[in-house]
């Protein structure tokens, strides 16, 4: 077969069981015998050949079709979908609506809100860190297991350690990714420096493996003058661009559909990178959900969603999020590739990762991989989950399905880890978070004239004015305002 | 007696089990759901129990079979399950992609092939004589409605024009399906519905012309159409805002108890935004009984559903808000009445959304506004107009049943035409509604600042009458 007939941007194939008629050949294969083969990579503006130039007549309808399988990895069959919906009428019984053929059938029969059984979830490690028979995961090396165990640590540490401070008043708020290390680290570890990341919150953990320090942290969540966001921000909204972290804002699911953006821009700029968004239960129900995943289907977008699925959004549990078989099958509904993972396996999670971005670079589409999870910490430092959940509940998933302990197991079995180690590693982060603590705490404030630069890349005459007037009102009333902030 | 279930009436304990359980759903055919474990219980013997319930229990309506795919193969049955939250899942120790699309398409429920010969089956609605002829004249109806219109609009009598040209069947046989009690919430291509339930020519031509008898007081474009009296909401522009609507209405109907529930129409087009996903994902967690139907017309405006979505249609996204779906012919009246009756009785004895993509095309140009030869040919056009016609189709089946013939169709065209010119000329000659409409109806009643606006509009047009139309009264 022509290999010109295998790019994706190509979604027309004469099918070999439909009988051309022969004056329409010429106009049918014309425009792929000029076809270019490099040009796939990038995204034609115009199609030379519109699948929609349907002729009437069955039998000369061109079909739509789509190859590309990534050679390692076997999409599902969707058996559940050909056993239970094969049409039972003639072959010749399928007519083609815009969109391409659909068989008939003259039973009437809704297709089941949810499957009898759930959608499984892929696991590598049991909860004692055993591999599990059979598993096909990606391997992972001593230098790199020990640094994601280490990571996981560190960041479990600094949870532990910022939120005492907010507790003491010392910082405004603080958010923590307690029974969430695994996502964090093992997502980031599987990917690339040059993928670029599109965080929600609760993802500091891949900032944190990129190389951001934890001084770095600590001056953001102080809002001081070493903050790259200039005091601007709540705490935790943490962003960096030498680490290819986007900032991240406040309001739910906005950055989905601009990580699809950011990917398509990869994609025509013919980047060996991927975009990866990560986002919780509750923001799949936002309307900014809905037009990333499609957006990014329809425009083939090398982009890599991951749903921290953690059962909770604040005091929302996930059956009053959503009624699905969680977020999995969601991606059926885009036309998108999906797994479903256990978020407590580092192993899994590097694995899928690992693998969706290499399809989403290689095939130039989307990847939704839904984390299975449990928030264990409170929402934030505002909420207190003990008002809506049980303690027990909160202290099994602490206890007993603790992602880090589980990845520790591991490591340990593999002679990489040692109690010795673990001790040392822990008295290393503590004291580093103390000490910069001390520092960020002492470091003044951002500049005044920050509140006004940067709204535009110009300061425009009116903003310039206002900066004036209030320069003039802490003239008149220095008592009333901060003295850490500099004039 | 049906067990009335709400949200809120379940007051969740500090102590809940940790075991997410879903809301137990009130539902005469489905057996109840034990409570779950205690996580202090989840012992091995109880987490292989829990494979014996399993949470999302699939329900049936008693004369329609719900499929139940499942995504299970023996590997599966080897190993443990465990319950994150949203209920026990299975692990796979193998690492598989689920694709985007299935290899073959959602099959397409039809009951009347391309002659109007019934297809063999066994549950498909009977449709009485009475019935089926209101619903054929009525299709016939609605076409000479767009073909008269659609001129009018041309000569510039009326400023916009918006056909349902190759989706009479949707709109006609939805309607015959429904009650009247049930609540409608169009898009704009759904004027058969509102023609079935008794909105009559002059009342379209009215609000066409934007006369001082539209209900709307010439207020929006035509084809806006709306009746209270007939429970068809007030049609608005913007796209997909109506299904959520749709969804809240459903809910009070809930919540009132009443034998009915809220239907509301979109296109393929329609479902990109994301009030859609809004609405479904409500629709479903409130448990109300809604009908989505999207007519999947092939187009919006000049998109093509390629660059629509890269889905296997609509159908498919019924499952991943948890709720039930089904393809249908939107060509086949037969088949689009039968899935409608089916589902309207689900949604309102089991509470639940239902969604239905109708496949069809849009023969039509988008609206008067489109030249839709620029981005399609003509003889795909044609093709759709003449060989897959859903009014002829139709036709072929009453003709065989005797219920119909050449000389009854000959009558009925004859009779829209002549009505239909006379409605337009009565409508063209009536004045238009009066300046002070303008400005009532924005609140309840108007406050002293909209007042004010109209006192000055009205001083100007005292001052220079010869700057406004004489046919809008002052």
């Amino acid at each position: 077969m022509a290999s010109w007939l295998l790019g994706r941007s190509s979604r027309i194939l004469i099918h070999q069981h439909h009988h051309l008629h022969k004056k329409y050949l010429p106009f049918l294969l014309g425009p792929f015998l000029n076809h270019n083969n490099s040009s796939c990579s990038s995204f034609p503006s115009t199609e030379p050949f519109r699948c929609r130039d349907a002729f009437p007549g069955k039998n000369s309808s061109p079909t739509l079709f789509r190859f590309s399988r990534h050679e390692s990895t076997k999409a599902e069959a969707q058996l559940e979908l050909e056993q239970d919906v094969a049409t039972e009428d003639e072959p010749n019984q399928v007519i083609d609506f815009p969109g391409g053929k659909v068989g008939f059938t003259s039973e009437m029969r809704f297709i089941s809100e949810s499957p009898e059984k759930r959608v499984p979830c892929y696991r590598v490690l049991d909860d004692n860190g055993e591999i599990v028979k059979y598993s096909n995961y990606v391997q992972v090396s001593k230098e790199m297991g020990v640094k994601m165990y280490s990571d996981m640590v560190t960041l479990q540490t600094m949870d532990n350690i910022f939120y005492e401070v907010q507790r003491q008043g010392r910082i405004s708020f603080y958010l923590t990714q307690m029974g969430e290390e695994a996502v964090n680290i093992a997502s980031a570890a599987a990917l690339a420096p040059d993928d670029i990341i599109l965080p929600q919150y609760r993802e500091p953990g891949v900032l944190l493996w990129r190389g951001f320090t934890l001084q770095q942290f600590v001056h953001q969540c102080f809002g001081n003058t070493h903050d790259f966001g200039k005091g601007r921000q709540m705490p935790i909204h943490y962003g960096s661009n030498q680490h290819n972290y986007f900032t991240v804002s406040s309001p739910i699911a906005t950055q989905l559909p601009q990580a699809v953006g950011a990917a398509y821009s990869l994609k025509m700029d013919g980047k060996s990178a991927c975009a990866v968004t990560f986002c919780g239960d509750g923001a799949t129900s936002e309307g900014d959900f809905h037009a990333a995943m499609n957006f990014a289907a329809v425009m083939e977008a090398p982009v890599v969603f991951i749903c921290r699925n953690n059962g909770w959004a604040i005091s929302t549990p996930v059956e009053d999020q959503f009624r699905s078989d969680g977020i999995v099958v969601k991606g059926k509904a885009y036309g998108i590739w999906s797994i479903r993972v256990d978020g407590n396996d580092a192993l899994a999670v590097y694995s899928a990762v690992h693998t969706a971005r290499e399809i989403a670079i290689k095939e130039k589409r989307p990847v939704l991989i839904e984390a299975l999870t449990y928030r264990v910490g409170h929402h934030s430092t505002s909420d207190d989950s003990t008002k809506y959940r049980g303690t027990d509940e909160i202290e099994y998933w602490k206890m007993a399905r603790n992602p880090v302990n589980r990845f520790k197991r591991w490591v340990e079995r593999n002679g990489w880890w040692s109690d010795k180690d673990e001790l040392e590693l822990r008295s290393s982060v503590r004291k580093q978070l103390m000490h910069a603590i001390q520092v960020a705490e002492k470091a003044q404030k951002p500049p005044l004239q920050d509140l006004f630069n940067d709204v535009y890349d110009q300061i425009p005459s009116n903003l310039q004015e206002q900066e004036r007037l209030i320069r003039k009102t802490i003239e008149k009333h220095p008592k009333d305002y901060p003295s850490d902030v500099p004039l | 007696m049906r067990k009335f279930t709400t949200i809120f009436s379940h007051i969740k304990s500090t102590k809940m089990n940790f075991s997410v359980s879903l809301l137990h759903r009130s539902s005469p055919f489905c057996p109840n759901q034990p409570p779950h474990p205690n996580f202090k219980n989840l012992t091995w013997q109880n987490r292989d129990s829990l494979l014996l319930f399993p949470l999302l229990c699939s329900r049936h309506f008693a004369s329609t079979t719900a499929q139940n795919p499942s995504t299970l193969n023996a590997l599966q049955d080897h190993y443990q399950a465990i319950d994150f939250p949203g209920g026990a899942v299975q692990f796979i120790p193998e690492m598989r992609f689920i694709s985007e699309s299935p290899k073959e398409r959602i099959p397409c429920y039809r009951v009347l092939d391309d002659n109007g010969q019934p297809i063999l089956g066994h549950n498909f609605v009977q449709v009485s004589k009475e019935v089926a002829v209101k619903m054929y004249t009525d299709m016939v109806t609605l076409r000479s409605m767009d073909t008269i219109f659609y001129e009018a609009q041309r000569q510039g009598r009326i400023s916009f024009y918006v056909t349902a040209i190759g989706e009479e069947a949707i709109n006609v046989a939805s309607a015959a399906a429904l009650a009247m009690d049930d609540v409608v919430f169009p898009q704009y291509r759904e004027a058969g519905v509102l023609l079935w339930r008794g909105f009559t020519l002059q009342e379209f031509a009215n609000q066409l012309f934007s006369n001082i008898y539209d209900y709307g007081k010439g207020r929006q474009m035509p084809a806006h159409y709306g009746s209270k009296k007939h429970n068809y909401f007030t049609v608005a522009s913007t796209i997909a805002t109506q299904i959520s609507h749709a969804v809240g209405a459903a809910y009070s109907l809930k919540m009132d108890k009443k034998d009915a529930c809220a239907v509301t129409y979109f296109g393929d087009g329609g479902s990109s935004e994301g009030d859609f996903h809004a609405a479904l994902n409500f629709a479903a967690v409130l448990e109300a009984p809604v009908i989505f139907i999207c007519r999947n017309n092939g187009w919006a405006i000049s998109t093509p559903i390629s660059d629509q979505f890269r889905s296997d249609g609509v159908v498919v996204k019924g499952q991943a808000y948890g709720v039930r779906s089904i393809r249908v012919d939107g060509n086949d009246a037969l088949a689009i009445y039968s899935a409608i009756q089916a589902a309207r009785q689900m949604a309102i004895t089991e509470e639940r959304p239902i969604l239905i993509e109708a496949l069809t095309y849009r023969v039509g140009h988008h609206t008067t506004s489109d030249d839709s030869t620029k981005y399609r040919p003509a003889n795909e056009i044609e093709w759709w107009r003449v060989a897959r016609d859903p009014v002829v189709r139709f036709r072929k089946w009453i003709e065989k049943h005797g219920w119909w013939n050449d000389m009854a169709e000959s009558e009925l065209i004859n009779n829209l035409r002549q009505q239909l010119l006379h409605t337009i000329q009565e409508a063209e000659g009536v004045e238009k509604p009066p300046l002070a409409d303008s400005f009532s109806d924005v609140y309840d009643v108007a406050p002293s600042n909209l007042r004010e606006q109209e006192q000055w509009l009205k001083e100007i047009v005292r001052k220079q009458p010869q700057e406004y139309p004489t046919n809008i009264s002052v």
